[in-house]
């Protein structure tokens, strides 16, 4: 099964909610397992979390992309914004957590640009069709190394 | 509260706008349905309207994809504290029209014609064309104050 969908939002911290809704309804048609599915949930939402706090400055507002594709035991997410991308921020109101934790969550993560210059974080996570899986439950694996999110049984 | 603290940048904006693209096929009524929810509730839609709204996003979900001009659904949501609009499209020219009968039940009439306040088509950039729909609703009314401010307490 493929099947995709692309979401564009004002860069709000309120938006965030939406981005996370519109993946639970793809998880669900999709059948991904709600352990692996709070994961991703997770995952996402510290990607655009990094976008509302740090892609654009106080006083402007741009947009927060977002698109998902499921190929069959694979979904990939793109987060996107217009902002001057990825670059230390000492003055950082957060922890540093959000990147950490986003890599921890996804089987795989890249950071860059899309060709139309936009920054680009690409999470990839191995779904776990109707049933277990994902980092959070008991006995999660450690992410990386190729292995599937939902592997944990 | 002062003016000045009711409008800080905290205070979740009435108006909001969304890009929805969704492939078709078991996505789509799940996915737009979520989203026009969540934008609705952001916008202190009132439940009944709420209601309606899903009824547009069924009769959308079910017809809209095979009307689009290259098989994905496409909605531009705009909200606002008055009500939403939505555009559907690029349909392949005849599109609008089409969706619009095709959403008729027996003994109802057209469900987007009669639940909309306002149905119309225009062509797009790209050949086609798209369906617009406007759904008036006033603020819940629960929801016209500010929390805090002196009329709430």
């Amino acid at each position: 099964m493929t099947a995709n969908m692309e979401l564009a939002l004002p860069a709000r911290a309120e938006n965030i909610a939406i981005v996370r809704h519109a993946l639970g309804a793809l998880g669900d048609a999709c059948g991904v397992g709600e352990p692996a599915l709070s994961d991703i949930r997770l995952a996402v939402t510290e990607a655009c979390t990094n976008v509302v706090i740090h892609a654009y400055a106080a006083d402007q507002e741009g947009p927060l992309e977002v698109s998902a594709t499921v190929a069959g035991e694979k979904l990939t997410v793109i987060v996107k914004d217009h902002g001057p991308g990825i670059t230390p921020r000492p003055d950082s109101p957060g922890l540093g957590l959000g990147l950490p934790l986003i890599a921890s969550l996804a089987d795989a993560v890249s950071l860059g640009h899309d060709e139309q210059g936009r920054t680009a974080v690409r999470m990839d996570f191995s779904i776990a069709r109707g049933g277990e899986g994902g980092h959070g439950g008991e006995g999660g694996g450690e992410g990386g190394g190729g292995e599937p999110a939902g592997a944990a049984l | 509260m002062s003016a000045e603290a009711a409008d800080a940048p905290h205070a979740p904006a009435k108006t909001n706008s969304a890009l929805l693209r969704i492939a078709g096929g078991p996505l789509v009524a799940p996915v737009l349905t979520r989203v026009v929810a969540m934008m609705l509730a952001r916008a202190d839609c009132p439940v009944d309207r709420l209601d309606d709204a899903m009824l547009i996003c069924d009769a959308l979900s079910a017809h809209a994809p095979a009307l689009a001009a290259d098989g994905n659904l496409a909605v531009t949501i705009l909200t606002d504290g008055g009500g939403m609009t939505l555009r559907i499209g690029a349909l392949r020219p005849g599109g609008g029209e089409r969706l619009r009968r095709a959403s008729t039940l027996p003994g109802v009439g057209s469900v987007l014609e009669s639940i909309a306040d306002e149905l119309r088509v225009e062509a797009s950039a790209e050949d086609g064309e798209e369906l617009i729909l406007d759904l008036h609703f006033a603020a819940a009314e629960g929801d016209r104050q500010p929390a805090g401010s002196p009329e709430s307490r």
